[in-house]
């Protein structure tokens, strides 16, 4: 049986923290070789170039002054405090004249110049033997046979090299189970966004439709994909939403007059028929065929403005859009008795669609010219309202609606009882409200100024400039 | 030359729509209002039609087996025909209106629709291309006179004062005339409105300015035509 790779192993986050630790293992390692290589480098040219000193100057004693002067310049070093060096000359026959040691290393008398090293056991005044390990140059005098060796004690270079060794041994593994850890905490963090988002994704699945991706505020990728995320949730759960409203607004809106219908319908047949009861009947039918279709157009066109699939919105001045309504509606409110007044302040401006705006506001004045007695005062305004909006008022003297049932009236699909015997599919206020949201605003429903048994209604309609 | 008879109104119209209950109900509509129809019931045989014979206006359904109407309108204006043509579909929003009279129409009618208002708008089809040749500056209906220049309105050489509004209605209808007008054409040709106000808005202009053109005769130019509109007698 073939051994299944863990489950562990497969995920992003073991893959990219492999990646992250792999990663810093080769940077970390690249710069304690480099480091390491440098210092020895480093230390090495150090004593090239002191040794090079050395011999230069103790080769113009011995031109100057021949063998005396070298030998007694090696003594003076020799003797100098804080010298580093150790030296030892012998004459051409290969006896010692002045030095560190008993006898020259081993070398190659055949060559001018040869580097040796050696070991030189020193005795502690303990008692103990400490090994010294030696590097030298021996050069051979010219015109004279004897030569001369110029060493150091290379113990301390090779203790610094030593512990920079020791120190690349334990801080390697130490720094690859740090990076592992680093790799796994970062990128643990990255995997735990991902979950959220399937996590989510899960549970809008599972019909939790306001579920949404938490956002951190950090504005990084994750935020910004939640975000994106988020949006098309809100989208999807509206456009849902107004499918169902509009399932069930069929049902409830269009079931009564359709039974009405039938009834009628029914009846007609049931009774003997003449040519004029036909003609009655069939225009009735007719009449109530049309109120159903005009009610069924409402609810799609509200749907579709649910779900922001209908109109377009350019720049265009409200105010003018105001007049023109008003000089529109001035004679009907005349003929029905009823006095129209206007206070429209000049070129206001919304980001927003014509013909719903037109509809919304002259929905809200045939309403007035509706449920107005005669006698009656309707008064349109339009006006700056709070924080970059543009109000459009319209007041009348009718019965108002009671505080009670403001919230009831502008939910689609919806509406008053008492309002079902008035003509209209009673959605004309919702579909209001649906415009001012679509523009950024809404539909504010207050008392006019009238006494309490007929306070009339201030309807705004507020709109976003922008 | 205004003034028409019904026989100078009778039209060809060419209808094409796919549903055959509904080609019968316009063909009988459009009959009665005393034009004759021919009919197609696909996109492809429509254009066919239209291209090889001379009608005087066409209702094309937007959505067609074959080749749909926005296509079929669009290519029969690529190809030079120049007869009129409305739309008429179930898709009734703003943005289709749009659509369809971009595509080269010259009306868009919503289904459903009352009779008067299809038979209606093709009638005031047909008579667009004439106007088109020679832009007239003086309109006449009866002994009703308006300059369209000057701006002046006279009926039996009296003067008639009429407000902007009142000036564009009466313009459209005298375009019009002994054509019946609807209330949905006056609110989408002289108030550009798309949408419906409900109120009676339109009757209480009509009667406005039926007062100012017709209170001080004895016969009356504007009439109103039960269940469907309006019209300027010729």
């Amino acid at each position: 049986m073939k051994l299944a790779v863990p489950t562990f192993l497969r995920t992003t986050t073991f893959k990219l923290a492999l990646l992250y630790s792999a990663m810093f293992a080769a940077f970390s390692g690249a710069l304690l070789i480099y480091l390491y290589y440098s210092t020895v480098y480093y230390i090495r040219a150090e004593a090239d170039r002191r040794m090079d000193l050395e011999f230069e100057q103790l080769g113009n004693a011995y031109f100057t002054g021949g063998m005396e002067r070298l030998s007694q310049s090696v003594l003076e070093r020799m003797t100098r405090n804080g010298s580093t060096f150790y030296y030892y000359l012998e004459d051409s026959s290969g006896r010692k004249i002045v030095g560190h040691f008993l006898r020259m290393p081993d070398w190659n008398p055949e060559l001018d110049v040869q580097t040796v090293y050696f070991d030189v056991n020193q005795a502690e005044p303990d008692g103990t033997e400490v090994v010294h390990p030696m590097a030298g140059r021996i050069v051979r005098l010219r015109d004279n046979g004897g030569a001369l060796l110029v060493a150091f004690d290379t113990a301390q270079q090779t203790a610094i090299v030593g512990r920079i060794q020791r120190a690349i041994f334990i801080a390697a593994p130490i720094g690859l189970v740090l990076s592992l850890l680093g790799g796994l905490v970062i990128s643990r963090g990255a995997a735990r966004r991902a979950d959220e988002l399937a996590h989510t994704a899960e549970a809008v699945m599972g019909g939790e439709l306001g579920r949404r991706v938490p956002v951190r505020g950090s504005g990084d990728e994750f935020d910004r994909l939640g975000q994106r995320i988020n949006a098309m949730l809100d989208q999807l759960e509206k456009l849902i939403e107004s499918t169902r409203n509009t399932g069930n607004a069929i049902a409830h809106d269009l079931r009564s007059p359709l039974s009405r219908l039938r009834n009628r319908l029914e009846i007609a047949l049931s009774e003997p028929m003449t040519r004029e009861s036909a003609e009655a009947t069939l225009g009735e039918t007719v009449e109530e065929v049309d109120r159903v279709l005009d009610t069924f157009n409402a609810i799609l066109r509200l749907a579709r403005l649910e779900a922001g699939a209908e109109g377009e919105r350019v720049r265009m001045d409200v105010s003018e859009l105001a007049e023109e309504l008003a000089e529109l509606f001035e004679p009907a409110c005349d003929e029905a008795d009823l006095t129209f007044q206007s206070q429209i302040a000049r070129h206001l401006t919304v980001l927003g669609d014509r013909d719903l705006i037109g509809q919304a506001l002259s929905n809200l004045l045939d309403n007035a010219v509706k449920y107005t007695p005669k006698g009656g005062t309707i008064r349109l305004t339009v006006a700056r309202g709070p924080d970059g909006t543009v109000d459009l008022t319209v007041l009348d003297t009718g019965p108002g609606i009671p505080a009670g049932s403001r919230e009831r009236v502008v939910q689609r699909f919806q509406r008053m009882d008492s309002a079902r015997t008035q003509p209209g599919s009673g959605l004309g206020l919702a579909l209001v409200d649906s415009v001012a949201e679509m523009h950024g605003g809404k539909l504010i429903l207050a008392d006019g100024s009238g006494p309490p048994e007929a306070p009339g209604l201030k309807a705004t309609l507020r709109l976003s400039r922008t | 030359m205004i003034a028409m008879t019904a026989e100078e109104n009778a039209m060809r119209v060419l209808v094409i729509e796919d549903d055959a209950e509904m080609a019968r109900f316009i063909e009988k509509v459009l009959v009665e209002a005393g034009h004759s129809v021919d009919t197609a019931a696909d996109g492809e045989r429509g254009l066919e039609k239209a291209r090889l014979e001379d009608f005087d206006a066409m209702v094309v359904d937007r959505m067609l087996p074959e080749k749909d109407g926005l296509t079929l309108v669009r290519e029969f204006r690529d190809a030079g025909g120049t007869t009129p043509a409305l739309f008429l579909s179930a898709l009734g929003d703003v943005q289709n209106k749009v659509q369809g009279l971009k595509a080269g129409a010259e009306d868009y009618l919503a289904k459903p629709f009352a009779p008067a208002e299809l038979a209606a708008r093709v009638e005031a089809l047909g008579r667009r291309q004439p106007a088109q040749e020679a832009p007239v500056t003086v309109l006449k209906a009866g002994d009703l006179e308006m300059n369209l220049l000057t701006r002046k309105v006279t009926r039996a050489g009296q003067k008639i004062d009429l407000q902007p509004r009142e000036f564009r209605l009466l313009e459209y209808l005298m375009r019009h005339a002994g054509q019946v007008v609807t209330r949905t054409m006056l609110l989408e040709k002289v108030w550009d409105y798309n949408f419906d106000p409900q109120t009676n808005v339109i009757d209480v202009h009509v009667s406005r300015l039926r007062a100012k053109i017709d209170k001080e005769f004895e016969e009356p130019l504007l009439h109103t035509v039960r269940g469907a509109g309006y019209r300027l007698q010729g």
